[in-house]
């Protein structure tokens, strides 16, 4: 199976609404990431993957302070640099060129968020 | 004043009998010359004084009795050049005349002097006769030698009234000075006539021409009088002169009686007003009612009694200014339910009786006035709720949006999410259930598809966040038909313009999709000269009709509301183009 393949990833969930950071934790827990903290906005998501060093960062666009966007574009400028996988509620048309110019690995509509969309949107970056 | 007027006339009539016997006896004149001079002075004298007992209220009258007096009596000295008293009123009135006559003629007809230029040029006359005659009544002897071309008689009485006599008086040269500084004004009171008679309005011009005329050759012959002969003439030892000179003197005064008498007066301004107020488009009364009260500064505020504010002719509300020197206020029609306020030159309340009858005229087209002031209030009341209701529309649905989004949204994905979890959890264990939970999922995704495509028709997000390029662009990678995007302002054009244009393009697309049987779709949308031009085209059936179906009447009604316009073109078989254009003032 794909999780077994998977290499231990740390992973840092950045997204305002508690209900889909407290589900999804449990997912990606159960599929075998390291879940090593979540933020609920754009200051605390900066200073959590300071602190942690996470190797991927789930990251929803719309935050209440900022985008993903902007705090994307802010890491790839950064030491860290983890790997962003943006996130969003709206659809890729939705948002439209920005997704492509914001420094991220990939971006999955939340509806089509699986722990297997995730490791292949990885593994392919990888 | 009554008495007081027929005082004025049996002195006016004594003084010209007085002279013309003295003239006579004195073998000063002859008897013709004599009759014609002070004959003339009684009967301008007495139309003075009948202008004056019909129109009490005007100075006029009073102005036109005292001229003939200013131009006869000046010939008391040589006419009896041994009396004392004749030789004081002789000074005393020597340059009495031209100021007078100024004041008539400029304040003709309504008896005021309406700019400041005229009230200058005439009290200029008036400190002018006074300075004249001070200095000679005071120190000048009659009988010195110096005396000159006045002189009349060999012996020659005193003044009545001098303190000193002062040798170094020269009156030959101070006169000349007075008859070049008199000419000057002449001038410049020609001047004033024409102008005038260049701002007076085509009826007003006829009434003041004759008595322009007459004032004109009255200081013409005397401009002339002095270019000629560097001083007036002498016109008894001048048969030419005299009977200019004279003829000028009664000239003037018949003018202006004949015009004052033939009605020409406050009463026909105001029967000028009612015939031109006939003719008054709405929204002129203003300017109408300042030409027949003479006041350009006039304003006018319309009373609207149900929101009880003045409104200017436009419908915008007016504050009437507290009285000061400079403005005053006159209410028109009951004082319990005014009809109007005029805000005036304040010279204007010396004229209540004519302000008085041109309110009183004006009163119909003045309710006429304020009905279209009330209309357009109103219609701009309109207007401004129509596009604030689209606003809140607009509001509205992005609130919704948002909520959608924050809420129910977000529930259903954490569900989905929770889904996914309990399925692994289960593993293989529970097969059925498995498939039963991968079955749920699909059916979540789908429902927070509809749920998401529900959000976007209610207010699409990337409009508000990215503006309208990438809101189109959207739009275009979702449309059934292919969508080229011709052009799309660099700039934001402001919500309201945004959101009509989206609304106006996505609404297209949908009927395209469904109608039209195009292969293509052109949308052009442009800024220009501060209007956004929208235009979507497509190569399909045509025959579109913008009465049917409500999604084209709402997108209308979005673009009316912000002053625009669309147009749809649809002939069969030429496919349909869509057109608004929608200023940004809103």
């Amino acid at each position: 199976m794909w999780d077994d393949d998977l290499v231990p990833t740390t992973l840092l969930i950045v997204d305002d609404h508690p209900g889909f950071r407290r589900f999804a934790r449990k997912l990606l827990e159960a599929a075998g990431f390291s879940v090593v903290g979540d933020a609920e906005d754009g200051a605390s998501a900066i200073a959590a993957v300071r602190a942690l060093r996470p190797d991927v960062v789930l990251l929803d666009v719309l935050l209440p302070d900022t985008t993903g966007f902007a705090i994307a574009r802010q890491l790839a400028a950064g030491q860290e640099r983890p790997l962003v996988v943006l996130t969003s509620s709206r659809s890729a048309s939705d948002l439209g060129e920005l997704i492509g110019t914001a420094n991220a690995r990939g971006f999955i509509t939340k509806s089509e968020l699986t722990v297997a969309a995730l490791a292949a949107l990885l593994s392919e970056a990888a | 004043m009554r008495t007081v007027r027929l005082v004025v006339w049996a002195m006016g009539a004594a003084l010209c009998a007085t002279l013309f016997v003295g003239a006579i006896r004195g073998d000063k004149l002859s008897a013709g010359k004599a009759s014609f001079a002070y004959a003339g002075a009684l009967v301008a004298i007495s139309v003075g004084v009948g202008v004056w007992r019909r129109r009490p209220e005007s100075r006029t009258g009073i102005l036109l009795t005292a001229l003939p007096f200013a131009f006869v009596l000046p010939d008391l000295w040589p006419v009896f050049p041994r009396s004392t008293l004749a030789v004081t009123v002789t000074l005393a009135a020597s340059w009495l005349a031209a100021p007078i006559l100024a004041h008539v003629v400029l304040s003709y007809p309504t008896g005021w002097l309406s700019s400041k230029v005229e009230r200058g040029l005439v009290a200029a006359a008036y400190v002018f006769a006074l300075v004249y005659a001070l200095p000679l009544l005071l120190f000048y002897d009659p009988r010195s030698p110096r005396y000159g071309d006045v002189i009349h008689g060999s012996t020659c009485p005193e003044c009545a009234l001098p303190l000193t006599h002062v040798t170094w008086y020269d009156v030959t040269r101070t006169r000349q000075l007075f008859d070049w500084g008199l000419s000057v004004l002449a001038v410049l009171f020609l001047a004033v006539l024409v102008r005038k008679l260049m701002r007076a309005s085509p009826r007003g011009r006829s009434v003041v021409l004759p008595l322009v005329a007459a004032g004109f050759f009255v200081a013409a012959q005397f401009v002339v009088q002095i270019a000629l002969y560097h001083r007036p003439v002498n016109s008894w030892g001048s048969s030419g002169w005299f009977w200019i000179v004279a003829i000028a003197e009664l000239a003037i005064p018949l003018a202006l009686a004949a015009g004052l008498l033939w009605g020409r007066t406050e009463r026909s301004a105001v029967a000028d007003l009612v015939v031109e107020l006939e003719h008054t488009p709405p929204g002129s009364v203003r300017d109408t009612l300042a030409q027949a009260l003479g006041d350009p500064s006039l304003e006018l505020a319309l009373w609207l009694p149900e929101q009880r504010i003045y409104v200017n002719r436009h419908g915008e509300k007016l504050e009437l200014p507290t009285a000061t020197p400079e403005r005053a206020v006159t209410m028109l029609g009951p004082v319990e339910a005014p009809v109007a306020a005029l805000v005036h030159d304040p010279a204007l309340l010396e004229r209540r009786a004519l302000l008085g009858a041109a309110g009183a005229a004006a009163r119909l087209a003045l309710e006429n006035e304020r009905l279209h002031a009330e209309l357009r209030r109103q219609l701009e009341e309109v207007r401004a709720s129509r596009a604030r209701i689209v606003h809140a529309g607009d509001e509205e649905r992005r609130r919704l949006e948002r909520n959608l989004h924050d809420g129910a949204q977000q529930r259903l994905l954490g569900l989905g999410l929770a889904l996914q979890l309990a399925r692994r959890q289960l593993g293989a264990e529970a097969n059925g259930t498995v498939e039963l939970l991968a079955e749920a999922e699909g059916e979540l995704r789908a429902a927070l598809d509809e749920l998401r495509e529900l959000a976007r028709g209610i207010h699409p997000a990337i409009l508000t966040d990215q503006g309208l390029g990438p809101a189109l662009q959207s739009l275009a990678e979702r449309s059934t038909v292919p969508v080229t995007i011709l052009a799309v302002p660099e700039q934001r054009l402001g919500e309201p313009i945004e959101a009509a244009a989206y609304f106006l393009v996505s609404e297209s697309l949908a009927n395209v999709a469904k109608y039209a049987h195009a292969s293509t779709i052109r949308v052009t949308i442009t800024w220009r000269d501060g209007e956004a031009i929208v235009e979507i085209a497509d190569d399909g059936v045509g025959g579109a009709d913008p009465a049917r179906g409500s999604g084209l009447r709402g997108l209308t009604d979005r673009v009316q509301a912000l002053g625009g316009t669309l147009s749809v073109e649809s002939p069969p078989d030429g496919g349909t183009r869509i057109r608004a254009e929608i200023p940004c003032a809103s």
